[in-house]
């Protein structure tokens, strides 16, 4: 049953939906903040071009929810949940439920959508008006009534609670809580899981909560930073660690890590993946841990070594990345063993492949 | 045996392409002619033609997340597989689904 709900397909395609305005509108903070802006409240009275690039990103931020709950009500009822979907998020927004309020509301919506297309039936004359006219308006006061009456409510406690939670933890917690989204954004080098913490770091951001924002940075340079370290110190004491084609993978997934793109290491660790995963989680969750604890705040969301100075702390995080980035090297450089030099790509496929539950195939 | 699929990952920035090349080489190797559509989050690359896809004896769609054009492939035999199980094992997948058409047909 849940398995047939594909909630996280739906997710997914909402984060994939909202990531590239996520970085666009953090840059542009970035980039307006950085310069002196500040968010315009007076329009009349004139403006900065800082202050317009700040303002612009502070209001893409704010089309966060309802591009999440449109994606999966998109998701879920295809064409006809997105016009719904965009205002029950826009509520979302408006009533401070934030991008919590914008998943659940796009799940409603796309639930509420499906069953109107399914369930109202029409005369012949009026099929034209039914997905033009009828589904919009059917669905978007639905929508409308439990996302400010019902829903809503709930959600906006739930945030609340959630941001003084988090504003609220002290030392030993906030290390805690940092090495758990540290660990679970370098899991699986920028997988699904790491979308899991990034997804719940932007929200936050939205809540105006930035420590999150900076683990996940941090956790997400420390996979290719961490493997060219430990390159780096096989090269030193001339214990080889990597093969000719990794030294080449190594070479692209550190210019790579810099602006924050993890991925770089996934042909790394395809062929290491126990060494790999367990040596990044752990740098990054200490580093993510460090970086909770000393507080140091991001308000972007990514752009890698490029957004440190636009963080309240910049040194600080660098020796936090470093610290974690170190930790991971040290463990690959100590725990990789000597490859096994092969002559390029044609080797066995079928016998490093691993195991799938072929059960789950469904031919339609 | 001809296929075509769609690759569709959730950043659509890596996932998509490595599955793409995964399970074109796993195809070509098994002998299979195979085209593989992308819908990374640049838009749509190498996109299926209808003569391919009217030739192809199944779609095999490797995606985490919704993908367009999915009326494209109605009344064809469809697979839909997340990009993981392609890219750990994208020869033992395709073999499996080409038993599984074997038996049911």
């Amino acid at each position: 049953m849940l398995k047939k709900l594909q909630l996280k397909k739906h997710a997914m395609t909402a984060i994939s939906y909202m990531l590239p305005l996520v970085v666009a509108a953090g840059l542009l903070i970035a980039i307006g903040n950085l310069t002196g802006g500040k968010v315009i409240t007076d329009f009349k009275g004139g403006y900065t071009l800082p202050s317009a690039l700040t303002t612009l990103g502070v209001w893409g931020m704010g089309l966060l929810a309802p591009v999440i709950s449109a994606a999966i009500a998109y998701s879920i009822a295809d064409r006809p949940g997105i016009a719904p979907g965009l205002p029950s998020g826009i509520i979302s927004y408006n009533i401070g439920a934030g991008f919590l309020g914008g998943m659940l509301g796009g799940f409603i919506t796309g639930w509420v959508v499906l069953a109107l297309v399914k369930y109202i039936k029409v005369p012949k004359w009026a099929e034209g008006l039914k997905p033009m006219m009828i589904i919009p308006l059917l669905s978007s006061l639905i929508m409308g009534i439990l996302m400010f009456f019902i829903v809503g409510q709930p959600i906006v406690w739930l945030t609340n609670g959630l941001t003084s939670f988090l504003n609220g933890m002290q030392g030993s917690a906030r290390f805690v809580f940092g090495m758990i989204l540290g660990g679970m954004a370098a899991f699986d080098f920028g997988g699904p899981v790491n979308k899991v913490a990034s997804l719940f770091a932007d929200g936050l951001l939205l809540q105006g909560v930035q420590e999150p924002e900076a683990v996940k940075i941090l956790a997400s340079m420390v996979p290719p930073f961490g493997v060219t370290i430990s390159w780096v110190l096989s090269k030193i004491f001339h214990h080889k660690i990597y093969s000719k084609e990794e030294e080449d993978n190594i070479k692209v997934a550190f210019p790579m890590g810099i602006v924050m793109i993890t991925e770089g290491v996934i042909p790394i660790a395809a062929v290491d993946l126990i060494r790999l995963v367990v040596s990044c989680s752990f740098g990054a969750a200490i580093g993510g841990g460090l970086s909770m604890m000393w507080g140091i705040k991001s308000p972007v969301p990514s752009g890698g070594l490029f957004i440190v100075p636009a963080m309240n702390r910049p040194l600080l995080f660098l020796v936090a990345l470093l610290i974690g980035s170190v930790i991971t090297g040290l463990i690959l450089f100590a725990w990789k063993k000597e490859p096994v030099e092969d002559d390029g790509l044609e080797k066995d496929m079928e016998a490093e492949e691993e195991d799938i539950d072929i059960g789950d195939i469904n031919i339609t | 045996m001809k296929i075509v699929g769609v690759a569709a990952c959730t950043s659509g920035i890596a996932h998509t392409y490595i599955a793409r090349e995964k399970v074109m080489k796993a195809a070509q190797k098994l002998g299979y002619e195979i085209h593989m559509e992308t819908q990374g989050t640049i838009g749509t690359e190498n996109e299926l033609t209808p003569e391919q896809i009217k030739e192809a004896d199944f779609v095999l769609l490797v995606v985490d997340i919704k993908i367009g054009g999915k009326d494209r492939f109605k009344g064809k035999k469809v697979v839909e597989v997340p990009t993981n199980t392609a890219i750990k094992a994208p020869t033992k997948l395709i073999e499996a689904v080409v038993t599984k058409l074997h038996a049911t047909a």
